[in-house]
């Protein structure tokens, strides 16, 4: 009889109800524009790109490297070299960079003579994005409290939300809270108007918090990726890298708490169902039906685990263009873009190359 | 945690979820509801009228059932065709009339009465056919129209001829009979009716003017253009009505032997009312006579229970009207949700708990290589769905597509092709015999013979059905390999018998042992179910000893070995478990080794929602199926395992582009075939130190 009343239960209960992630449609119609990019350079572990004063900088793994692309080619060259991997790079007006290291916390300066920021334990290890104002100061992104950058699937499949954002003197090193209770804030930039403008990758959106009060208010939800890392772009508007597609499968395994957590407790993270920076061709990688090679090729729409997609959006947080590496491509988990002397930049963490976009162009006018 | 895996595993191996979705499935569930309906009424009014069940009693109901299930009948037939007859009421006091008039007026024998009752019947009838089905008048406005018309001439011609009808009496035993006879202890009008109706559930549901009449209702174009003269079973429709009305008029003239102003005054409602209640869908194209004696008995049960229960005749209406119209909406919400709900509880996936997989290190045999990296391609493009991979005495090599061919690439180089046969659905297993036949298991077919010049015959495409079977499973769904036993006999598996070839995946998401293992003896021609509940069997092998056979369990990742012969005769059990991954075809190999296709690689995510029955059922509810996780289908290998099961070989395609997923092998002269079910290439590589004269030819029938 219980299992009767079960029965009945299930066949009327919301627990049935359909999961849907937002199409990839409109502005984010796909294309394959991203795929077709210049690759201007084969870097593994490339990760934050930052434009500066003193040229186009970026970071993989422990190293900061300036990329000088003036001629034909891309040349890098290390400029600084760091205990533990990078997790952030951002530039200020004056030249003097920010850099979150991974266990160790934030340093100030110029390179090679800069000063390490206290922060607290839990602060410190998942740091995954910074900006200055244009007053100087500096706003950094915790992505998670709990976890260290490199465990981003950890905290996402536990449903994360220990993510804050703090404004940091570099002055003086003291620091203070801006907000909290974000779930795993990952990219930031300052508009127009003096706010700041921060995505929250596991919510799918991205917020504005004015560095003056205490609100916070979401200008862009429902996006169909991740959303990683924003940079201005000039003319107005800011880029944003999307470094992972969401997925029903995915949707589905963040509200089946039983699944979750006998997966995370059994199962190593590498083979967990969850969004991926690049596809994998190893054996114990789960698989979604609609993934399946059929005669020898892969789809495009294939639901695949990963995806390159970069966005640019309008300082009123309405996304305006879109490029994109699809399922059958490689240029996948972009985790950042940025603008430097006109030409637009991404970085595809996934595969490790550079990438130049064809066809964006600086400029055009804010909605 | 173990006791809780323990009460999940004895949770699903109790209670049979599955059955829900399997009775869904049956035609006959429409009646079940208005039939349990029944049951309740009538268990109410025996609990309420005090006397119910009295002989008396259920004579009376038994006559006015055999009139009114008549005109209920009649309804059915035009509710079928997809319109609606509102004349009954009308049509029927008209009989009464022409049968009264031809006995007590003008005292014309009983057959002579039938007769121009029957031809009133047949002229309303005909009337409303020809308005509905040739000129295509709205069925509810012409048959409101002529329920006026009949009505006005029964009020014209019945005031002339009151007096007469109630002066003379007919002398005439038929007669009374028919009105008031028994029939051992049964009336006699209701063996009429009880013939009648058997009579139109054959037609309607055996014959092929019932068929025309559901197809011309269900979807009238589509009737059409299948080539139904559908104006013609339209306006038969409706002659059937009023010939049935007639009888009904007939038996009711015979029983009362007069009749008055009121006759037939609001029959259709009440008509309607049963019919719809019955289950008959006012859409068209649903229904059948049980429906409408169900719903006949159940109205007349209500109604003569309200008037014992001295309820005032507009009550009695209001209360009639109020159930048609709950009977309508219940009827549009089932027809509308029976499909979602169906969707909903079919697939029911169970507990199915792996052995734990320790992963190859560096050196084991199981690590991923790249031997079959270098396999030469044959037919790039030219194939779609190579599951299964043969070869000849010649050396040619055969090959099934989703096209629905067999196609033939010609030794030596394999560069030219042709169709060797046509068969309409996708070839999977194939297997040569030792005439040089092609046996092969076609998906959604059955297993078919093809001789060696092309000509294709059917073998079997149906087996024993099981006695318990909710679902009929006779018919063969999803024969997937084959093998010849020595005495000729052929044994192939049936991978489910759930879910037709395109959905072969959502098997995997229930993880049941929905397929069987079946024989076929051609000396006999008989086909029998040798094995049930077994967890998608896929590859088929005959091993060497001639008595016992190999056979893959998907699913389950295990290959298990049945004798079918022999001093262990029905012997069942393990050959080897906890493969790596998801066998496909077993195939005989040289050095009395066997070849094992994996089809795909086991992942700890999908073994882990093998144990979560729940998750699965969810997931196939909640998202899209292309999302459904599923196993690592787009990484298989090849397997050489010995004559005791041991895994003495392992071949990857390490890129994965060529042979992500392989189903079949087949190893002749020193190489080795692949086949993959979703792929559009065949692969061959050389086995190192391979006989380069061994044939699984030979190795089953010996050397030519």
């Amino acid at each position: 009889m219980a299992g009767l009343g079960a029965f009945v239960r299930r066949l009327f209960s919301a627990d049935d109800a359909g999961i849907s992630v937002p199409a990839m449609d409109g502005v984010f119609k796909p294309d394959n524009r991203l795929e077709e990019a210049e690759r201007l350079l084969l870097l593994p572990a490339i990760d934050n790109l930052v434009s500066s004063p003193a040229g186009l900088l970026c970071s993989s793994g422990k190293t900061l490297f300036q990329l000088d692309s003036g001629g034909a080619s891309v040349s890098t060259v290390a400029i600084a070299e760091f205990a533990a991997p990078i997790s952030f790079v951002a530039s200020a007006l004056d030249g003097s960079l920010a850099v979150g290291i991974e266990g160790e916390g934030v340093r100030i300066g110029q390179p090679g003579a800069s000063k390490r920021i206290d922060l607290p334990g839990d602060m410190a290890s998942c740091l995954t994005a910074g900006v200055f104002a244009a007053d100087g100061s500096l706003y950094v992104c915790v992505g998670s409290r709990k976890h260290p950058a490199r465990d981003w699937k950890r905290d996402l499949i536990e449903g994360g939300s220990s993510g804050m954002v703090l404004a940091i003197d570099p002055a003086n090193g003291s620091h203070r809270e801006l907000a909290a209770g974000l779930a795993f804030p990952n990219g930031a930039v300052m508009l127009g108007n003096g706010h700041l403008a921060v995505s929250e990758s596991w919510r799918h959106r991205v917020v504005v918090i004015d560095p003056k009060s205490p609100h916070k208010v979401a200008i862009l939800e429902d996006l169909p990726a991740y959303p990683s890392r924003l940079s201005p772009a000039s003319g107005g508007g800011f880029w944003m890298a999307l470094f992972a597609p969401r997925r029903q499968l995915f949707e589905l395994v963040l509200r089946e708490d039983d699944y979750r957590r006998e997966m995370m407790a059994t199962i190593d993270p590498a083979e967990w169902i969850g969004p991926e920076l690049a596809g994998s061709a190893r054996p114990d990688q789960p698989l979604s039906q609609g993934s399946v090679r059929q005669m020898g090729v892969l789809k495009p729409w294939a639901p695949s685990r990963s995806y390159g997609l970069v966005a640019r959006c309008y300082d009123s947080g309405l996304p305006r263009e879109s490029w994109h590496s699809r399922a059958d491509g490689g240029m996948h988990g972009i985790t950042s873009v940025c603008e430097h002397d006109g030409r637009v930049y991404a970085a595809s963490r996934g595969s490790g190359t550079l990438l130049r976009l064809p066809g964006a162009t600086s400029g055009g006018s804010p909605a | 945690m173990a006791t809780s895996e323990a009460l999940l595993r004895l949770r699903y191996r109790l209670l049979p979820d599955r059955l829900f979705g399997e009775l869904l499935t049956k035609s006959w569930i429409d009646n079940v509801i208005p039939a349990l309906a029944l049951v309740v009424t009538i268990l109410v009014m025996i609990w309420i009228v005090p006397g119910y069940l009295t002989v008396a009693n259920l004579t009376d109901l038994a006559r006015q059932v055999s009139e009114f299930g008549l005109i209920a009948l009649a309804l059915t037939i035009v509710i079928l065709s997809g319109g609606i007859d509102l004349s009954v009421g009308s049509m029927f006091a008209l009989c009464v009339l022409a049968a009264l008039v031809s006995m007590n007026v003008l005292g014309l024998p009983v057959g002579v009465a039938l007769v121009a009752t029957l031809a009133t019947g047949l002229a309303c009838g005909l009337l409303n056919g020809v308005l509905i089905g040739y000129l295509r008048l709205r069925a509810f406005i012409t048959t409101l129209v002529t329920l006026v018309i009949y009505r006005a001439l029964y009020d014209i011609i019945f005031p002339r001829l009151a007096s007469a009808i109630v002066g003379s009496m007919p002398v005439s035993p038929t007669w009374d009979l028919i009105g008031f006879g028994s029939f051992y202890g049964l009336p006699v009008s209701f063996v009429i009716f009880a013939i009648i109706a058997v009579g139109v559930h054959i037609v309607l549901s055996r014959l092929r003017p019932g068929w025309r009449l559901r197809a011309v209702g269900g979807a009238r174009r589509s009737a059409y253009n299948a080539g139904i003269n559908v104006k013609l079973t339209v306006c038969l429709a409706y002659v059937a009505s009023g010939l049935l009305t007639a009888i009904a008029a007939f038996l009711f003239s015979a029983r009362l032997g007069s009749t008055g102003a009121d006759t037939g005054i609001g029959l259709e409602i009440s008509v309607l009312t049963a019919v719809v209640l019955g289950g008959v869908s006012l859409g068209g194209g649903r229904g059948s006579v049980g429906n409408a004696v169900i719903g006949s008995i159940l109205v007349l049960i209500l109604t003569s229970g309200l008037i014992r229960l001295s309820m005032p005749g507009s009550v009695n209406q209001l209360i009639l009207g109020l159930v048609l119209i709950a009977a309508v909406l219940f009827d549009a919400k089932w027809v509308k949700n029976r499909g979602k709900l169906l969707s909903k509880v079919y697939v029911s996936p169970t507990y199915l708990k792996l052995p734990n997989l320790t992963p190859p290190t560096g050196t084991d045999v199981l690590a991923v290589n790249d031997r079959l990296g270098a396999a030469e391609l044959i037919g790039l493009g030219a194939v779609e769905g190579p599951e299964d991979v043969v070869l000849d005495r010649d050396d040619n090599l055969y090959t099934g597509t989703r096209h629905g061919t067999i196609v033939r690439f010609l030794a030596p180089d394999y560069a030219r092709s042709e169709v060797f046969a046509r068969i309409g659905g996708h070839p999977l297993g194939l297997a040569f015999a030792p005439n040089g036949d092609l046996l092969t298991c076609v998906g959604g077919m059955g297993v078919y013979r093809v001789s060696p010049d092309g000509k294709v015959a059917k073998v079997t495409d149906e087996t024993n059905r099981s006695l318990l079977s909710v679902i009929d499973d006779s018919r063969l769904r999803l024969p997937d390999d084959l093998d010849i036993a020595p005495d000729g006999r052929i044994f192939f598996s049936e991978a489910t018998i759930r879910y037709e070839m395109s959905e072969w995946a959502v098997d995997a998401l229930e993880g049941r042992g929905n397929g069987r293992l079946i024989c076929h003896d051609p000396r006999t021609g008989s086909t029998r179910t040798m094995l049930r509940g077994l967890i998608f069997p896929n590859g088929v092998t005959i091993c060497r000893d001639g008595q016992s056979l190999l056979f893959a369990e998907t699913w389950a990742c295990r290959i298990s070995r049945y004798w079918f012969d022999g001093p262990d005769k029905g012997k069942h059990e393990i050959f080897r478990d906890n493969l790596p991954g998801y066998p496909d075809n077993l195939n005989r190999g040289s050095d009395g080794t066997y070849w094992v296709a994996l089809l795909g690689t086991r992942t700890k995510t999908f073994d882990l929602a093998m144990r979560k029955p729940g998750f699965r059922r969810r997931m196939a509810k909640r998202i899209a199926a292309d999302e459904w996780l599923f196993p690592n289908i787009n990484r298989g290998c090849v397997l050489r395992v010995s004559e005791t099961g041991e895994i003495v070989d392992a071949l990857w395609d390490e890129a994965g582009e060529n042979h992500p997923s392989i189903t079949s092998t087949c190893e002749h002269k020193g190489w080795l075939y692949l086949g993959g079910v979703s792929n559009n290439r065949i692969g061959r590589v050389r086995i190192a130190g391979a006989d380069p004269q061994w044939t699984a030819h030979d190795d089953y029938w010996g050397k030519r």
